[in-house]
């Protein structure tokens, strides 16, 4: 494991960590750009120049996409933990990703994908099982991804070009997703996610385009 | 390469007809060019030689041509269907690139790739169906699905990464040199078995993951509702139960006790999931559990991880698939005919309209089948490949809810009619009251006396007396005189698309299109191409 493997996966721990835990969505949607953007050299050999330059732009893309929900999304839904709190939990990720080495789990890629991807995944979890807020879940769910490609990549070795291809276009759809579901919010009025407080008041029939 | 045209029509189509949603005529109008066009492209769809693309595959198959021809085919007549009733914008665009994605998704070489193309076809489909216009609890279901279906792509990597389901013919491997296939360590074949049947569960909605489908089905405009309920979680079912005979049959015999714990759930689901449909009011959730209850059926393919189930399964999820469309069409019919889908203010509906309940009846036979037909045969082999003794029994018995759900709709529909039902209008073809005084024809032309040969009025009326002078006088009174008619007509018009739609699902029940064929001729090379790392 070389030390640049090292420095980039914690830079994705420190994006995946920002994305979901960063007050300010705007912040949050930065955050979501480094992630995107480090995690396609987290492998071992690096991917090709043309998988590895789609992977980046198809990062800034989906972060782009982001930061316009972001500029849309309420100030009254902050994330469940805060920032020093979410940054722990991706240090601790990090950490059992590296010390997975001791248990001679069986791989083919590098360690520093698995402690990213840990990282990734540790932080990803809380925003996802209690989704209070759209853009906060669309958020996680996008660390989420990145965090599975991950740790594809710390198992199977760095996967085949295609494979990449595919993980950047979920990517953007996910991203472009995200987008309609904070606009559609926001022009409700910030409806929350899911499991919001108010998910009982909306269970009528969704009929508007009935005529 | 025969499956570019389609990826590009499809997705260009659903480009054109989500710019035009918010235009009702010629949104409707776009919509039915553009799938009828995606629909010949996926005709024409074959297994020919594969497309490289970083360094892996994508190609067409007479399984992935089945597949599309069927979703579009049915999605189409459902959107007309829902058309003759109302207007949903955002369907067609849905249907059109859920069906891209499908097609992306079963095309694409390797089980990871092919899990991410299913996950991206879900997320598409469901922004298009659910982003607009917005409602509070369509945008709860669309961050739900987008929850849902991301969690699943990720388990499934995840699953795919420890057991590549192409590990056994890597070159090099035990496999590759003739030594047989090499078993996955058991502790890691049981988590990554779970994994998928829990990817499985949730796709297809089993219990105790059954609230989703329950939910989409109140939120999702009904017309979006086949694709994002039933060919979606086909398309997933496909590249998973690809997968698993291969990734993990080695080690089939090491996972007794979790395949004994997938085939409980399984059996849960369809006793369950029947017994739910039985007791929903709305025929619409009584549809939804019908989908639920068959996700037993999914997850015994899966517990089963036997190639000849894995065949079964891809030919029996074309009938679940197209059974459902029609069923789904029914409801809409059903809910636009009485003004409501309750079934305790629409008792003796058969009364006021027997072509549905003929339809009704033609789906019953295509959901339950007969000894012989492609779809018990394929239900039978999958029950058996997965349970034996009395857990074949109870399989066989709870495979058979989703027909008695729909018996029971009939059963409510031979009853005395209600007050709602005796005021709906008949099926009976009418005809539009013409205005007196007015003519369907070309412009009368003036009396002989009174225009000289030569004058314009004579030019007008040879004009109109000439073949096509007729022609296009037929087709301004068409113009004139349809509106009304079709006005007037939307019950019958309805009845006979879902008559259509109910005959469509009997074909594909009887196994017509070479769908047994195309199942097995499939191998286990679908959606996996080629000896790829990875899966």
């Amino acid at each position: 494991m070389t030390p640049l493997l090292l420095v980039a996966g914690a830079l994705v721990g420190l994006g995946a960590a920002v994305a979901t835990g960063a007050r300010d969505a705007r912040t949050a949607s930065l955050g979501l750009v480094g992630l995107l953007v480090m995690a396609p050299f987290v492998a071992d050999p690096l991917p090709a120049p043309l998988p590895l330059a789609f992977g980046v732009v198809a990062g800034i893309l989906a972060g782009f996409l982001v930061y316009v929900a972001a500029r849309r999304a309420p100030d009254r839904a902050p994330p469940t933990l805060g920032l020093p709190a979410t940054i722990g939990a991706a240090a601790a990720g990090f950490a059992a990703g590296i010390g997975a080495t001791a248990v001679t789990l069986p791989r083919l890629g590098p360690d520093a994908a698995l402690a990213a991807g840990l990282a990734a995944l540790a932080v990803a979890i809380g925003p996802i099982a209690i989704a209070r807020d759209a853009f906060r879940l669309g958020s996680a769910l996008i660390v989420l991804v990145a965090s599975g490609f991950l740790v594809l990549t710390a198992l199977a070795g760095t996967p085949p070009p295609l494979t990449g291809i595919a993980a950047a276009i979920l990517v953007v759809a996910l991203a472009a997703a995200v987008a309609v579901v904070g606009g559609g919010a926001a022009a409700l009025g910030g409806t929350s996610g899911p499991d919001g407080p108010d998910r009982r008041a909306a269970t009528s029939r969704a009929r508007s385009d009935h005529r | 390469m025969s499956l570019l045209p389609f990826l590009a029509v499809a997705s260009l189509g659903t480009l054109i007809v989500t710019v035009l949603r918010d235009r009702r005529w010629l949104g409707t109008v776009a919509a039915i060019a553009a799938i009828l066009v995606a629909l010949g492209a996926a005709v024409v769809v074959r297994p020919d030689a594969p497309l490289g693309i970083g360094g892996g595959a994508l190609a067409g198959s007479d399984h992935l041509r089945v597949v599309l021809v069927l979703c579009l085919a049915s999605g189409l007549l459902v959107l007309i269907v829902a058309r003759l009733a109302t207007w949903q914008p955002s369907a067609p665009g849905a249907l059109l690139g859920g069906a891209a994605g499908i097609g992306l998704a079963l095309g694409l070489a390797g089980t990871p790739p092919a899990l991410l193309g299913a996950a991206a076809a879900t997320v598409a489909a469901s922004a298009l169906a659910l982003g607009s216009p917005a409602a509070p609890s369509r945008i709860r279901a669309l961050a739900r699905e987008l929850r849902g279906a991301t969690t699943s792509v990720v388990v499934g990597l995840v699953a795919a990464g420890i057991v590549p389901g192409t590990a056994a013919i890597v070159p090099g491997t035990a496999a590759a040199t003739g030594a047989g296939p090499v078993p996955a360590e058991p502790a890691a074949a049981a988590l990554v078995l779970l994994g998928m049947a829990l990817v499985l569960a949730h796709r297809f909605g089993a219990i105790p993951l059954h609230a989703r489908v329950s939910r989409l089905a109140d939120a999702t405009p009904s017309s979006a509702l086949p694709i994002l309920a039933a060919w979606l979680p086909a398309a997933w079912g496909i590249v998973i139960l690809g997968w698993a005979p291969v990734a993990l049959g080695p080690s089939s015999e090491a996972l007794g006790l979790e395949r004994a714990l997938i085939v409980t759930l399984a059996l849960m689901t369809l006793l369950l999931g029947a017994v739910a449909a039985l007791i929903q009011d709305e025929v619409d959730h009584v549809v939804a559990y019908t989908i639920v209850a068959d996700a037993g059926i999914a997850l015994l393919a899966l517990a089963a991880l036997d190639p000849a189930a894995r065949d079964a399964a891809r030919a029996w999820v074309l009938v679940f698939a197209t059974t459902r469309t029609a069923l789904i069409g029914w409801t809409i019919a059903f809910r636009a005919a009485f003004g409501t889908g309750r079934l305790r203010d629409t008792a003796g509906w058969l009364r006021r309209a027997p072509s549905l309940g003929v339809a009704l009846a033609a789906i019953l036979l295509a959901v339950v089948g007969w000894p012989g037909l492609l779809a018990w045969d394929a239900r039978l082999a999958i029950l058996q490949s997965a349970t034996a003794g009395p857990a074949l029994l109870l399989a066989y018995a709870g495979s058979l809810g989703t027909g008695v759900a729909i018996c029971r709709l009939l059963v409510v529909g031979a009853g005395r009619p209600s007050a709602i039902v005796a005021g709906a209008v008949g099926e009976l073809p009418r005809l539009p009251g013409r205005p007196s005084g007015a003519t369907s024809g070309p412009a009368t032309p003036a009396s002989p006396g009174t225009a000289a040969a030569g004058s314009p009025s004579v030019r007008a009326r040879a004009a109109a007396s000439s073949l096509p002078g007729r022609l296009r006088g037929l087709a301004a009174t068409i113009g004139r005189d349809a509106r009304p008619a079709l006005e007037l007509n939307r019950v019958p018009l309805r009845a006979f698309v879902v008559i259509l739609l109910a005959g469509l699902a009997l074909l594909t029940a009887v196994g017509a299109f070479g769908i047994e064929a195309a199942a097995r001729a499939a191998g286990p090379a679908l959606p996996s191409l080629g000896p790829l790392v990875g899966g």
